[in-house]
């Protein structure tokens, strides 16, 4: 992957999660961030931190993105998430706009 | 992905990952064990998330009082109306809710006064409903009273008398009231007279007479009125008022006396007897009237509408008028949206009167009325209308054509004039398949309703073809088993009505019903689905029950259409869901039929 096709997320204990920039603009807040033409830090380095989000739920979010993608394609099937995790997935959902 | 019913529950909230983390949270009770203790996340929820999770819980049953616990930091709203198995208990939890504004308990019949008890005292409650809580009396208020930041209270149809309601001049904040259904006397609105902040008074059903009203021109900020039901028949001039409900009324005067003329927008009448109809209008300001329920109320002369030029909405139904009334309504049509003149004497001629002069009419009624195919091509130049409804007028199908061979025309052909045409009711008339054809160029509608007793599966054929249909409903026909095998529905397609179809086997009907999982179909053979629910949460619904010790006024309320009185247990599980117990359950009957063996 070309370094302009992709986005780094950074969890709130500072993991760094590279992914393909289309995957990051299923999330409307990243999508936002990333095209507003209002100057903002995000769109210039391409970096995005979430302090309030841990690096687990990061992690499912990312996939989520990528299951989206796939989806949207025409490969329909399931997107699993594990019970413990339903809460704070849905608080960072809601933030990111997915 | 999902079913649509599940995202139409859920709509508000516009993110698909959101919405499978609540469907997922909410799978089962054990789903819910995984993550009830999660404290602090819990702690952290904003509120429409919490909220929506919550009522999900509610409506797949996994609900109960200690489970509320984890929500008593995050909720804001409330709505558990109509649920029974709602108690003391559940409010002692809801007592404890740290940010709580609005509460909905209204039909939990098993909520009486020592209840309320526990929301004393709570600091940010602004609305609070509890109506038709019948055990709900004085001391049920007394204890309201001291959340002193309630605004809108709603206690209609419960036991609460006038001593109780006296009491409510305490709450200062109170904008919106609803006492209907209360046996409350003058003395009440006198000691309201104090809570200078209410927009909204509902005081229908109740015993006040023209003295008590009187005293309403003392309220500075009234601007719903509602005195349905009772013996006002004067109404003094209460300039703030945009909205009035006098329905069932024998109206003498409204609004005549000194000061502003009232700039009244809505006005519901229905049932009325007016004692001078023809002044009735003249002592408001009606140049903002938009909304006019006359129906039911006796009227001959519709003069007085031609100074109401803004009108969009107007019922006369059930009214005695005729063709001669309707230059008037054409008088006042430049605004018109929906006009309903079913039950009335208006016949095609009188149709033919509206034309050119409703140029932004929607919806019209015609229900029951002498009107035949001569005013379906009349309403053909009508071109803004979007909903038309006929029932069990004289209406054929066909227009003999004068002279020689009796020639016939398909009158509904009138019907294709109108591309905004989306629902088109024409239930109770003797319509023929042939008739039917005009209809099927009609390609914007979603709503369609026959019953006629001579439609055939040539019918159901050509209707196939409508590409944006919602909803059908063909009742009382000859369609036979054949032509539901054979039908091919159009994609957009919810809802098949085929009640009265008596041709029409079971088997055949589920196998349509399998075929085609995501169309409900409505038929005496394809009742309500078996469930088995091992759920020990799960309540049978109460009927609402009269007060013994007083008699209740009204045994089926005016708004008795508002009240569900059985809840439809088939809304806590999807479309697919419902199926596969259906199937899955093949030994246990459907309610009322001994087990039929499968074919």
């Amino acid at each position: 992957m070309k370094k302009e096709d992709t986005v780094k997320l950074i969890s709130a204990e500072g993991f760094e999660f590279i992914i393909d920039k289309n995957a990051a603009m299923v999330s409307q807040t990243i999508r936002n961030m990333l095209t507003s033409p209002g100057g903002f830090a995000e769109t210039e380095h391409r970096e995005v931190t979430f302090p309030e989000i841990s690096t687990p739920i990061l992690e499912k979010i990312c996939q989520y993105f990528y299951w989206s993608l796939q989806y949207a394609s025409g490969k329909e099937t399931e997107f699993y998430i594990e019970p413990e995790l339903t809460l704070e997935l849905m608080m960072a959902a809601n933030y990111l706009h997915t | 992905m999902g079913d649509q019913s599940l995202f139409a529950e859920l709509g508000e909230l516009e993110s698909p990952l959101v919405r499978l983390c609540i469907e997922k949270a909410t799978q089962s009770g054990d789903a819910v064990e995984t993550w009830r203790r999660q404290r602090r996340t819990l702690e952290r929820l904003p509120p429409q998330l919490a909220g929506s999770l919550l009522h999900r819980l509610h409506r797949r049953r996994l609900l109960y009082p200690s489970l509320l616990e984890v929500f008593k930091y995050s909720v804001e709203r409330i709505d558990l109306s109509g649920e029974n198995s709602v108690d003391a208990e559940w409010m002692a939890y809801l007592g404890a809710f740290q940010y709580l504004h609005s509460l909905n308990i209204s039909d939990c019949h098993r909520i009486n006064s020592s209840a309320l008890w526990a929301l004393s005292g709570m600091k940010y409650l602004k609305e609070v409903d509890i109506s038709r809580c019948s055990k709900v009396d004085d001391a049920g208020i007394k204890h309201l009273l001291s959340i002193q930041t309630i605004e809108v209270l709603c206690i209609s149809e419960t036991s609460v008398s006038t001593a109780g309601v006296t009491l409510l001049s305490s709450l200062k904040k109170l904008s919106k009231l609803d006492l209907g259904g209360l046996f409350i006397t003058d003395t009440a609105l006198a000691s309201l007279q104090v809570l200078k902040k209410l927009r909204h008074l509902d005081i229908w059903g109740s015993d006040i007479s023209n003295e008590g009203a009187s005293i309403l021109v003392n309220f500075p900020n009234l601007t719903f009125l509602n005195l349905a039901w009772t013996k006002v028949t004067i109404l003094p001039n209460v300039s703030s008022i945009a909205c009035l409900n006098m329905s069932d009324c024998t109206i003498q005067s409204m609004f005549k006396g000194e000061g502003n003329k009232a700039r009244l927008s809505k006005l519901l009448l229905a049932g009325a007897l007016f004692k001078d109809i023809a002044n009735a209008f003249l002592y408001f300001d009606s140049n903002s009237l938009s909304f006019l329920d006359l129906s039911n109320s006796s009227l001959h002369d519709l003069s007085f509408l031609s100074i109401l030029h803004a009108l969009e909405y107007l019922d006369l139904s059930g009214n005695l008028i005729g063709d001669d009334s309707v230059k008037y309504i054409a008088s006042a049509g430049a605004n018109l949206k929906t006009l309903n003149l079913s039950n009335t004497r208006v016949t095609s001629a009188g149709v033919a009167v509206l034309v050119g002069h409703v140029l932004k009419l929607e919806t019209i009624s015609l229900d029951s009325t002498a009107t035949d195919d001569l005013a379906i091509s009349y309403i053909g130049m009508i071109p803004s209308l979007k909903a038309v409804s006929m029932k069990r007028t004289h209406v054929r199908g066909v227009i003999q054509q004068n002279g020689g061979d009796a020639e016939c025309v398909l009158s509904l052909t009138a019907l294709e004039n109108l591309k905004q045409l989306e629902k088109l009711n024409l239930e109770e008339t003797p319509l023929k398949d042939e008739a039917i054809i005009p209809i099927t160029n009609l390609k914007q509608l979603t709503h369609l309703s026959l019953r006629s007793s001579f439609l055939t599966d040539a019918s159901l054929h050509h209707l196939s073809s409508i590409p944006n249909l919602i909803n059908l409903s063909i009742q009382d026909a000859i369609l036979t088993n054949a032509g539901i095998d054979s039908f091919n529905p159009p994609l957009s397609l919810q809802v098949l009505d085929l009640s009265g179809d008596w041709l029409l086997t079971k088997d055949a009907l589920l196998l349509f019903v399998q075929r085609h999982s995501d169309i409900e179909v409505r038929h005496a053979h394809v009742t309500t689905f078996q469930y088995d629910n091992g759920d020990t949460k799960y309540h049978l619904p109460l009927q609402t029950s009269m007060r013994t010790s007083q008699q209740r006024r009204f045994s089926s309320s005016p708004l008795k259409s508002k009240m569900a009185a059985i809840i439809d247990q088939r809304l806590k599980y999807s479309r697919a869901e419902l199926l596969s117990m259906q199937f899955a359950s093949m030994s246990a009957a459907p309610f009322g039929e001994p087990p039929t063996s499968p074919k």
